[in-house]
């Protein structure tokens, strides 16, 4: 582990593919949100359990993509981990340190060096100030990040960088189109030259033109200044194309864990071959090419989950077993894991042969 | 009154029937104090019977202004339609008073909404929201209505039909909200239904769930589908024909498997090649440069020009044919294919 | 516009395609200035007409209030004369003459003062616990806000009028100008503080919040940074309009006998007296209400000027 390497340029020139140590690891996390009813003294009623037992573990230079349908908890994910929501049990370690149990110094700096980039590109930027002023805010907490000559110049190199008009540093959030403002958004991530990135949906509000300068933006960054993203989303043809691992979430946990080939190829959770069942396909020739798996019914409700497995309530392939054991997140002979009792690999997406 | 040509089938996908709504050079502007943003510019289009157009366009490109023109719920003032006709049945809707086109509307051309929420009245239950088409249409009791109201509902397939008839908005799922509004648009047998991005809000399995709805209920009803959405996947699985539009115009016209096998508009090729899929990983995206115009401020010649990669300018171009000063107009490249490129020959390698 | 536009397109054509890099850094050929939110509200605000007007009237009544005898053309309010009793304006006493026969010019002038300190300090206090306690009821939320809300729920049970009597009655704040404002203030404070309230909580649960707090900024930061800039557009429209009824509710208070007692001087106790009087004098009422919808309007105008000047959405 390299506690003093302070500047993500240190690592830069890590190339993809290459993935380095281990930077972050999240054990068995939870975050109940309580129900509560009264309006001077509450009362809890019961809890949400918007995440219940994530593992995930993410290591320098590497893209690890979560991908769940609304409401799974990826979100509450994302803002666990940078902090802005204290987990219910278990544990987010960086750099072997547990994140719950760090305080003032040792805080501040992981905030620092773990940067989030949100959805909507027209609600994240503060309306109020300028560009440059959203852009440097980080060094103003962080005053040792970038010495207070020279701010505005390094600013203006940030917004080149990101592909905006460094002139533009007076300009106010509205005067930018949604593509632009994601753009400002990544600079001030980048701001703080951190390790890791947690981007949140960070393209689903852009235009299909804009996504892609968008992902290939985060891709050369990632390459330059060796970071790692966590890329949290539901488009999974995004996902797969920007990551080299792949978490699948339901309602709260996550079912299934392996590199994009793995996940997409051989999917092995009756919800992971679901879900990449219904994307549609954009090559006219594979067209009813695959077995489309209807899932019938909603979603349970995250504050009254099934018993044993969560997802035993929509599965074809349930059995009294999954009403009594949840099943573990653990490589059932599939070479990745999965949390299924009856893991199974299936190709649902066919195969694109040029 | 009516127009020759509206009695004659088009040649369209297999199995589609003749013209039940032909747009014809439509217009609409929104004059706002800031100036004039020119939304929709010189839109045709035909749609038949069995027959699913997909309208595929980014934000601003005029796709939900043209549907909601048809349906006559813009907002006027701003949006003035200074143009074009729209053709239902024999008669041009923009030709007839506001209470012939009420008349048409709902039971003659319905439409659903991205945003299922916001579209139904939180303070009514769904049965007497759907019931309401059959007591303002048909003039029904009050009991007959959400008798029908049922009968919709499980035809739609909301489980459990006769126990939800008197729930509220809120106590359905985004899925299951999406499902009443179809069931809404379909009381009264329409003959065309424009679905305005109906599967954007909803997760991917759930898009699966309502397309194949959509589907069926065209196949039992024969009514005429245009979908408008930005997902390539959603047209490629759905729909039959396609248009593509670009600031406010229809920039390539043909069916699904032509034009994505062999796109004819630089445009279209652009976001093919800017997607991911899901099929594979690929390799690097090579996306459209810039951003979609301004429509208060579309560029000059070719609206694409300043985006595209093939653009002709100056003495490159051909005589009458530069991109930056003159304007493509919608032609036929090949057959069964139209283009408003200068050069749409070249992109299609023809 | 079209011409950044078309700046924008080309920056955007140089980065999208292959690379997302320039081939050459274009940043040295910059204004090295970096304007904030208030230097830019400030210039605006200078090419506001509004600004100017309502400055200018309020200049004015500043002046009135400051050097009375200026204004009043040298007459003493208090040099009065029972026989001049309710007279009509005339050339010579252009507001006419009170019931108690002193030149009515002259009183309104020196009204200015008390009306004015009562108004403005009223405002501010009004501002100040508002802001404060809407504030910190928003942002913590919780119990501090329940407990808030609540005392703040009891503050609007009692009307502004009964609630600045008793303060007043119970004599810790004395009588003067001070007391009556503060009076007023203590008991006109609650709706602005629910207008903040409501917008601070509003504004945090914002990304841009979320992204401040993310990056480990402290919540003295995210307030004065993030959340009050966003917040205080309603509050301030609110408390400019909010100065006219104050002032008036002081004559009120008068009435009841608890505020501002004769030979005190303010444009309430005008305005109180002159009603009575309003079919045969109809000036007695007039001119301090003419004076009043001014001082009003100026406070207004300003308001709205600089509402406008801290939203970079409304600026050309």
């Amino acid at each position: 582990m390299s506690e003093s390497t302070t500047g993500a340029t240190a690592a830069s020139g890590a190339l993809r593919g290459a993935i380095g140590e281990t930077l972050l690891e999240v054990r068995d996390l939870q975050k109940h949100f309580p129900l509560t009813q009264g309006v001077l003294f509450k009362r809890t009623v019961g809890h949400v359990r918007a995440v219940d037992g994530v593992n995930l573990t993410m290591h320098r230079g590497e893209t690890v993509g979560l991908v769940g349908e609304s409401g799974c908890g990826k979100s509450t994910v994302s803002k666990l981990l940078v902090a802005l929501e204290k987990p219910t049990a278990g544990s987010i370690l960086y750099k072997g340190r547990d994140v719950a149990k760090m305080g003032g110094r040792a805080l501040k700096e992981y905030r620092r060096e773990v940067q989030i980039i949100f959805q909507d590109p027209y609600a994240s930027l503060n309306p109020r100030m300028t560009v440059g002023d959203i852009v440097a805010e980080g060094w103003s907490v962080h005053a040792d990040v970038a010495p207070k000559k020279g701010r505005l110049q390094r600013t203006q190199e940030l917004l080149d960088r990101v592909g905006l008009n460094p002139d533009y540093v007076n300009r106010y959030p509205h005067q930018f189109s949604g593509g632009q403002r994601q753009r400002i958004g990544i600079a001030r991530a980048l701001a703080l030259r951190p390790e890791i990135i947690v981007c949140d949906e960070p393209v689903s509000a852009l235009d299909v033109s804009v996504q892609a300068q968008v992902v290939n933006l985060l891709e050369d960054l990632q390459d330059e200044f060796g970071l790692s993203y966590l890329f949290i989303a539901h488009d999974l043809s995004v996902v797969r194309h920007i990551s080299d691992r792949v978490a699948v979430m339901y309602l709260g946990s996550i079912v299934e864990e392996g590199t994009d080939e793995q996940v997409y190829t051989a999917p092995s959770h009756p919800y992971t071959q679901a879900l990449l069942s219904s994307v549609p396909l954009h090559e006219p020739h594979l067209r009813g090419q695959k077995d489309r798996i209807l899932l019938q019914g909603d979603v349970p409700s995250p504050a009254d989950p099934p018993s044993g497995c969560r997802f035993r309530t929509r599965c074809w392939k349930a059995q009294d077993i999954c009403a009594q054991e949840a099943p573990a997140l653990v490589d059932r002979g599939q070479g990745h894991p999965s949390a299924c009792h009856f893991a199974e690999a299936r190709t649902v997406v066919p195969v694109d042969v040029e | 009154m009516t127009r020759p040509d509206l009695s004659q089938p088009r040649a369209a996908a297999p199995g589609t029937g003749g013209t039940v709504l032909e747009v014809d050079d439509l217009h609409v502007e929104f004059r706002t104090r800031s100036g004039v943003v020119n939304a929709v510019n010189g839109v045709s289009y035909r749609l038949a019977e069995r027959e699913t157009l997909a309208i595929l366009g980014e934000s601003g490109s005029g796709k939900s202004v043209s549907a909601q023109a048809i349906m006559g719920i813009l907002d006027t003032p701003p949006a003035v339609i200074t143009g074009g006709g729209i053709w239902f049945e024999g008669r041009d809707l923009l030709q007839q008073s506001e209470e012939e086109q009420r008349k048409v509307r709902g039971p003659g051309i319905s439409m659903i909404f991205q945003d299922a929420l916001s579209s139904l009245n939180p303070v009514y239950s769904v049965g007497y929201q759907i019931g309401e088409m059959f007591r303002a249409h048909r003039g029904m009791s009050k009991k007959d209505a959400k008798k029908r109201a049922v009968e919709l509902m499980d035809r739609v397939r909301i489980p459990g039909a006769g126990a939800r008839v008197n729930d509220y908005p809120h106590q359905f799922s985004g899925g299951m909200r999406q499902r009443v509004m179809i069931a809404m648009a379909i009381a009264l047998d329409p003959r065309v239904l424009i679905a305005d991005e109906p599967t954007t809000a909803l997760d991917v399995t759930v898009q699966a769930q309502v397309m194949d709805l959509l589907k069926d209920l065209q196949r039992e009803t024969g009514m005429g589908l245009i979908l408008i959405t930005h997902d390539l996947g959603v047209v490629n699985e759905v729909a039959d024909n396609v248009a593509v539009m670009y600031a406010g115009r229809i920039v390539e016209r043909g069916t699904v498997d032509d034009v994505f096998a062999n796109p004819a508009h630089p445009y279209t090729d652009g976001l093919m090649s800017s997607v991911p899929q899901v099929e594979a990983k690929g390799g690097r995206l090579l996306p459209i440069a810039g951003q979609p115009p301004n429509l208060a401020a579309i560029p000059s010649g070719c609206p694409f020009h300043p985006r595209c990669s093939r653009r002709r300018l100056g003495a490159a171009a051909t005589p009458g044919r530069e991109c930056a000063t003159d304007l493509p107009p919608l032609r036929l490249v090949v057959p069964g294919r139209e283009a408003a490129c200068h050069y749409s020959e070249e992109v299609l390698g023809v | 516009m079209t011409d950044q536009q078309q700046a924008d397109l080309r920056h955007d054509e140089v980065e999208a395609g292959t690379t997302t890099g320039l081939a050459s850094p274009s940043v040295d050929a910059t204004d090295a200035r970096q304007n904030s939110l208030w230097s830019d509200a400030w210039k605006d605000l200078k090419r506001n007409p509004l600004f100017w007007i309502g400055g200018l009237l309020m200049l004015v009544f500043l002046a009135m209030a400051l050097l009375p005898q200026v204004f009043a053309r040298g007459v003493d309010p208090r040099e009065c004369s029972l026989s001049n009793s309710q007279q009509k304006p005339s050339a010579g006493h252009w507001f006419g003459f009170d019931q108690q026969g002193c030149d009515y010019l002259a009183n309104v002038v020196y009204g200015a003062r008390n009306s004015l300190i009562i108004g403005v300090l009223a405002v501010l206090v009004v501002l100040l616990l508002g802001v404060v306690v809407g504030a910190i009821a928003g942002f913590y939320g919780g119990l501090t806000d329940s407990l808030l809300s609540r005392i703040t729920d009891i503050f609007y049970a009692l009307p502004l009028v009964l609630g600045a009597l008793v303060v007043l009655r119970t004599g810790t704040l004395g009588r003067g100008v001070t007391a009556v404002a503060i009076a007023l203030a203590l008991f006109g404070w609650m709706t602005a503080m629910r207008l903040v309230r409501s917008q601070v909580i509003a504004v945090k649960s914002s990304d841009y919040v979320a992204a401040a707090r993310a990056m480990g900024a402290s919540n003295g930061r995210i307030l004065v940074r993030h959340i009050l800039p966003n917040a205080i557009a309603p509050v301030l429209v609110y408390t400019t309009i909010t100065i006219g009824v104050l002032i008036a509710a002081e004559a009120t208070l008068t009435f009841l006998g608890v505020g501002l007692q004769r030979p005190a001087i303010s444009w309430g106790l005008q305005i109180e007296a002159g009603q009575s009087l309003l079919r045969t004098a109809p000036h007695l009422v007039l001119f301090p209400s003419i004076v009043l919808t001014l001082t009003v309007m100026a406070f207004i105008m300003m308001g709205d000027a600089l509402r406008d000047a801290l939203d970079p959405r409304q600026r050309a």
